[in-house]
């Protein structure tokens, strides 16, 4: 596989994320579709560092696995306070906000 | 066309030097100082000022006026050509390459003004003091009051445009507040956010001209606008002109951005004389006239401001037939012979100065009108119906004398003010030539005939006739400290017409910012003939209709153009039937139409803005999941931008 | 990042060289945070915000003047250079960066006024975010009268990130700075100790679409290392210019990247997170992201355009365009028909956006430095007016709905003149500095030869000053509700707050000509490369 089809497949990963943020209602899955989307960029990430012959792509996507970790601890927070207040994941039912 | 007046003498201000002020004329920022430091003074001060207030109020405009005096004096002293001079201040905005320093520009056009708005601001403010002695927030009102004449001295002596702006804006909020300044009555709120709303457009236009003289010239000074002007294409002057224009619409309430100001007499009476008669109205006239410049070159730009003219002295003149409240028939006028001054500015060279002139004897006799109305409503228990008057001349005696001065100025006897000024303009519009002159000239004669109607209308079923008053209704003759200024605006009224114009003193004065118009052909013209003998006609049919018989305490039943006039012509209602009533149709045709946010903005494009708002917040649907897919939308559109682009 | 390719390359590990000296303000803020966090460890609950405050407020003034120290630094701009790239080419130190962190650096400063604000015995934040709104536990909470302390280092940390996002020379960098900014934020969205369950809310839509929008900045990222062979701006601009690679990689980049810094900056069609958080949220985290963070996004997004994409002008401004064009007319719009008013601030807010976008879009130094003074004044005023809206209250806490302002101007005549005066800023009125910023962006944007978006930038403001006005006639001039909100009088920190927003915003408007000044200088040799 050329380091072309890697960056295809992350293109494709990337969109399925975007789309299943999109299409699912849960809160816990749609940030996992978030995620997805992060590790898109990761391999898209590690294509183009294999593609120019630097390592700098790799390092990054160990930068984005951090980051992403972290924003799981905020992220998971800001959830479950909802879920205890709602007894409900879905994002459709936090809807007091609008207009 | 060449795009100036072929064979008139042009000699438009950037010609001239502009030399830095010395000597006394060094301070002539002091006049914006005073009033503005009463303002601070009167709105910060709070009850403490009370006591005080109406004489602080009164003596900061009195101070500017010595001040503008001084300065008129002291320019007297240069010969014609070094009249300009410029009062540098401190440096106000310096962006990248662009540089504005605050400066006043004083040279006859802005003495002018400047002397005016000081003068009669001062007598109006002195009468203020017996109009709303009754008033518990009289305090207030002086400082609003002291604010307006700082913002309108700062409109016209301003050097650049964006200063002038700033003036500009300063004098919209004054309006603003004080048309408000009753505000437990709705409809002085109505009216004031209504005088807000419609000089929004204006300002909307003004700040475009200026956006656009600095994408031009990239300056926005008198001096460097005006010098690059010629270099300049035709098509940018036009459209420069035009925007002006619009400005000047909305601020000089004439045709179609005339619907505010007859609201706006919801004022207290003092403020419709100052703000609404004599000066703040007539800054449309004034950004005209100081634009000249520009607007030589462009036939279009000057064909449009003469037909707007045109048509809203007719409008308003009009109005001021069928109305039944006084100050609303004197605003009728007002929007009239704006009308007449807009037409004349409109005629360029030929007409600038005639048209100033008869801006500043305006400013005294529709001043002292507005007064004389003033004392009559103080005195009937603030009724304004003339249908409720009647006999007043025998209680009102002084009133009554100088309210008649006034009349007599504004349907143009001889040898009162209107006739000296309104005349030229007449015969100005005649001489432009060609199929639009005779339009243009008619039009304003035919204006002159139905003012002499209307005025004389407002005369006699106010001071003659019967009394009509109502049962309550005791009036006397109003204390000295109302009655002397309408004795001095009598005064000026009655000889300033005269004064300014015989001898060509005041051509000769102004003719170096605006150009000089052709030699008059002497008092008694065909014109000026027949415009008396139409403003005869007029005075008499009004007396058959109204001296005559007697006057129905109710108003009559109406044919259709009365009633058309009574409803200001149908302004509102078009207002209503090209921006409202589509702008409510498309709203309804949408299901989710919410009415809670366009309550009050009636009567402009603000339901067809409201209704868009209220169907493009429902987008705003409150599911995290449609914003999502939202934000994708708009992220395959940048991207299908951003490389379709390159392609 | 090259430099620590090549270093691994070797084997051997050079240590970085770190130019402290210049990167002080920034360790000085997040310092103070990493400071914060121990004290909510070891300090006793009670003693805490006093700590809190101390170690915020100080390390705000000790970072502003550091940030005075070295923009004072005469090496610095030696020989016209335009600044240093510090810390192995991450971080850029500039005339226009150290303009937009003293700018930050201010702003903060009051918003942390506003958070520490509790004069009444109410902190405007949970006493428990954990516990479940109308349960015992939180009721246990609030009748003990705690709050959440940790919302002054969480502020710090976000002020730290908002600091570096504008400085940070690689997108690598800016990535970091993003979420640095952003984690915090959407923590301090969720602590609103009312109306909890909209807090909530708006905490969880932040969160989702902001992570969104960083996968796409992220993304966008990957696209342009693929394009350059690296994240560092001046590498990409460089491997612009030559053309090296496919072009589409170049443009999906940019505008991937630009998805991430306009979302940022609530425009349109980024910006439906806006109101929902900006009224969901706390009042006073509500005039930290109205100000801070939107002054540090402009800042990343002018660094990012004028400096990686700075010669490839032509290609992204009829998107840039278009973007501006929505954003003011959707914001003014949409903004008419608002019944609360931090949402009506929130539609406005989007419309401000616009107008710098206008001067974005010139890519000039003027366009630059009409954007940072705009940034400037418009924050000091909105942190103003966000101020007012917190001493509007009534028994369930503020009163947002715009039917309890009616006659607010008969009861307070003063705090609703204070407030008028801002809406009259907003509305570019003269004498107020909204005046004068609103003329320095369009003038830039008229001179970079964007007549028509100015055009349509003055009819928005015109349509925007509709609702400004409807404000006003509210308050003004209608009969006041019966049940109306009280006005609590301002404590001791939130009326500091309005002062100065008042005071900048009216001296700002009378004499704009030094921060002008300032401002024009510090953007004279744009970004550094």
């Amino acid at each position: 596989m050329i380091p072309g089809d890697y960056v295809a497949l992350a293109v494709i990963l990337f969109v399925i994320g975007a789309v299943g943020v999109l299409i699912r209602r849960n809160a816990m899955v749609i940030f996992m579709c978030i995620e997805l989307m992060l590790n898109a960029v990761n391999l898209a990430f590690v294509a183009f560092a294999r593609l120019h012959g630097t390592i700098d792509g790799q390092v990054i996507a160990f930068f984005v696995m951090v980051v992403a970790a972290a924003e799981v601890v905020v992220g998971l927070a800001i959830l479950m306070a909802i879920f205890r207040s709602r007894r409900s994941a879905s994002v459709d039912d936090a809807n007091l906000l609008k207009y | 066309m060449t795009g100036t007046l072929a064979g008139l003498p042009m000699r438009a201000a950037s010609a001239l030097p502009t030399l830095a002020a010395v000597g006394v004329q060094r301070t002539a920022w002091l006049m914006l100082v005073f009033p503005l430091a009463g303002a601070l003074v009167l709105l910060l001060g709070g009850r403490r000022t009370n006591r005080f207030g109406h004489v602080v109020g009164v003596a900061m405009p009195f101070a500017s006026f010595v001040v503008a005096v001084i300065t008129f004096v002291a320019m007297l002293g240069y010969p014609a050509s070094q009249r300009a001079r410029d009062v540098h201040m401190f440096t106000w905005i310096s962006v990248g390459g662009f540089h504005v320093d605050a400066g006043l520009l004083v040279d006859q056009l802005s003495i002018s003004f400047a002397l005016l708005i000081t003068g009669v601001g001062s007598l109006i403010h002195l009468f203020a003091v017996g109009y709303m002695s009754h008033d518990p927030d009289r305090r207030r009102f002086f400082g609003y009051m002291n604010l307006f004449v700082a913002a309108m001295l700062l409109l016209v002596l301003a050097d650049n445009y964006l200063l002038m702006y700033a003036g500009w804006e300063g004098v919209g909020l004054a309006s603003y507040l004080l048309i408000g300044f009753w505000q437990y009555k709705p409809s002085a709120a109505a009216a004031a956010k209504k005088a807000f709303v419609v000089n929004r457009v204006g300002v909307a236009g003004f700040s475009v001209a200026i956006m656009l003289m600095f994408a031009t010239f990239g300056t926005v000074t008198y001096t460097g606008v005006f010098g690059q002007a010629s270099s300049a294409g035709r098509g940018t002057a036009t459209a420069l002109g035009l925007l002006l224009l619009l400005g000047a619409c909305a601020k000089s309430a004439q045709v179609p951005l005339q619907s505010w100001l007859l609201d706006a007499m919801e004022g207290p009476t003092p403020v419709s004389a100052l703000i609404h008669a004599a000066t703040m109205v007539t800054a449309g006239v004034y950004l005209i006239v100081r634009s000249a410049p520009i607007f030589n070159l462009s036939m279009t730009a000057r064909l449009a401001v003469t037909v707007v003219g045109a048509v809203t002295l007719l409008f308003g003149a009009i109005i001021g037939c069928a109305k039944d409240d006084i100050k609303k028939a004197l605003a009728g006028s007002t929007m009239s012979q704006i009308g007449y001054m807009v037409l004349a500015a409109g005629l360029g060279p030929a007409g600038y100065v005639f048209a100033i002139a008869h801006l500043i004897v305006h400013g005294f006799f529709k001043a002292g009108l507005f007064l004389g109305a003033g004392a009559v409503k103080h005195e009937m228990n603030d009724e304004v119906d003339m249908r409720r008057f009647g006999g007043l001349r025998v209680v009102m005696p002084i009133t009554a004398a100088t309210f008649t001065i006034g009349w007599l100025a504004i349907i143009g006897v001889w040898p009162f003010s209107g006739f000296f000024t309104k005349d030229p303009i007449i015969a100005a519009a005649f001489a432009k030539g060609g199929i639009s002159g005779a339009l243009l000239g008619s039009a304003a004669m035919i204006g002159a005939g139905i003012t002499a109607f209307y005025m004389t209308r407002v005369l006699l079923m106010t001071f003659t006739g019967h009394r009509r008053w109502e049962p309550d209704a005791h009036p006397h003759e109003v204390p000295p400290v109302m009655t002397s200024p309408m004795i001095v605006l009598a005064i000026g009224a009655a000889g300033a017409g005269a004064f300014l114009m015989l001898g060509n003193r005041f051509v000769d004065f102004l003719s170096p910012v605006t150009g000089a118009p052709p030699a008059s052909r002497g008092l008694i013209t065909p014109v000026s003939g027949a415009t008396l003998a139409l403003v005869v006609l007029g005075a008499v049919i009004a007396w058959a209709m109204y001296g005559r018989r007697e006057i129905p305490v109710t108003a009559p039943a109406a044919r259709f153009p009365v009633v058309a006039a009574r409803k200001d012509l149908y302004g509102d209602a078009v207002n209503e039937a090209v921006f409202m009533r589509p702008g409510q149709w498309l709203t309804r045709l949408s299901v989710y139409f919410d009415n809670r946010g366009v309550d009050g903005l009636v009567n402009t494009l603000a339901a067809t803005v409201g209704g868009s708002s209220g169907r493009l917040r429902r987008v705003q649907t409150g599911f995290v999941r449609s914003y999502a897919l939202s934000m994708l939308v708009g992220a395959v559109l940048l991207v299908g931008v951003l490389l379709l682009v390159r392609i | 990042m090259t430099s620590l390719s090549g270093a691994l390359a070797a084997a051997t590990i050079t240590p970085p060289h770190i130019e402290y000296g210049q990167l002080s303000p920034l360790l000085v803020v997040f310092g103070a945070a990493v400071a914060g966090v121990l004290v909510e460890a070891f300090v006793p609950r009670e003693r805490r915000r006093a700590f809190h405050l101390v170690i915020a407020l100080g390390g705000l003034v000790a970072a502003f003047a550091l940030i005075i120290s070295v923009a004072a630094t005469p090496s610095l701009f030696a020989h016209g250079s335009p600044g240093h790239v510090v810390a192995m080419g991450a971080v850029g130190v500039d005339g226009p960066t150290l303009f937009i962190q003293g700018t930050i650096v201010v702003l903060a400063f009051v918003s942390v006024l506003l958070i520490a604000e509790s004069s009444h015995g109410v902190s405007p934040f949970a006493a428990q975010a954990a516990a479940v709104p109308g349960s015992a536990e939180e009721r246990e909470g609030l009748l003990r009268g705690i709050s959440h302390t940790e919302v002054y280092p969480l502020t710090l940390f976000a002020v730290g990130g908002m600091m570096l996002f504008p400085a940070a020379n690689d997108l690598l960098t800016m990535f970091v700075a993003l979420e640095v900014l952003s984690l915090p934020l959407y923590l301090l969205c969720g602590l609103a100790r009312r109306r909890r369950l909209i807090s909530q809310e708006a905490a969880m839509k932040y969160f989702l679409l902001g992570a969104f929008s960083s996968a796409f900045f992220l993304f966008g990222v990957a696209m342009l290392y693929g394009y350059s062979g690296s994240v560092s701006l001046s590498a990409i601009a460089a491997a612009a210019a030559t053309n090296v690679s496919s072009a589409t990689l170049l443009y999906a980049g940019i505008a991937l990247v630009g998805i991430g810094l306009l979302f940022k900056i609530g425009a349109v069609p980024f910006q439906s997170w806006k109101p929902d958080v900006y009224q969901g949220a706390p009042t006073a985290v509500t005039a930290l992201m109205a100000s801070c963070t939107v002054v540090s996004a402009f800042g990343g997004l002018l660094r990012v355009f004028y400096v990686a994409f700075g010669q490839l002008t032509w290609d992204w401004r009829p998107a840039m365009w278009g973007v501006a064009i929505l954003t003011m007319l959707a914001g003014a719009i949409i903004a008419i028909t608002q019944t609360d008013v931090k949402r009506m601030l929130a539609y406005s807010s989007i419309a401000h956006g616009g107008f710098v976008l206008t001067a974005v879009v010139a890519a000039t130094a003027a366009g630059l430095s009409a954007s940072l003074f705009y940034l400037a004044v418009y924050g000091l005023t909105t942190i103003g007016a966000f101020a007012v809206v917190t001493l509007v209250r009534d028994p369930a806490g503020e009163a947002n709905h715009l039917s309890k302002w009616a006659g607010l101007g008969k009861r307070s005549p003063w705090l609703a003149g204070v407030f008028a005066f801002f809406l009259l800023a907003f509305a570019g009125i003269p004498l107020t500095s909204g005046f004068a910023g609103k003329f320095a962006v369009f003038q830039a944007a008229a001179a970079g030869g964007a007549l028509p978006l100015v055009i349509i930038g003055v009819l928005a403001s015109a349509v925007a000053a509709f609702f400004y006005v409807r404000v006003i006639v509210l308050m003004f001039f209608s009969d006041p509700a019966p049940d109306g909100p009280t006005v609590v009088t301002p404590g001791l920190f939130t009326g500091a707050a309005v002062a100065v927003g008042a005071a900048a915003t009216l001296v700002f408007g009378i004499a704009p000509e030094p921060l002008l000044a300032l401002a024009s200088h510090a953007a004279a040799h744009l970004f550094v490369r």
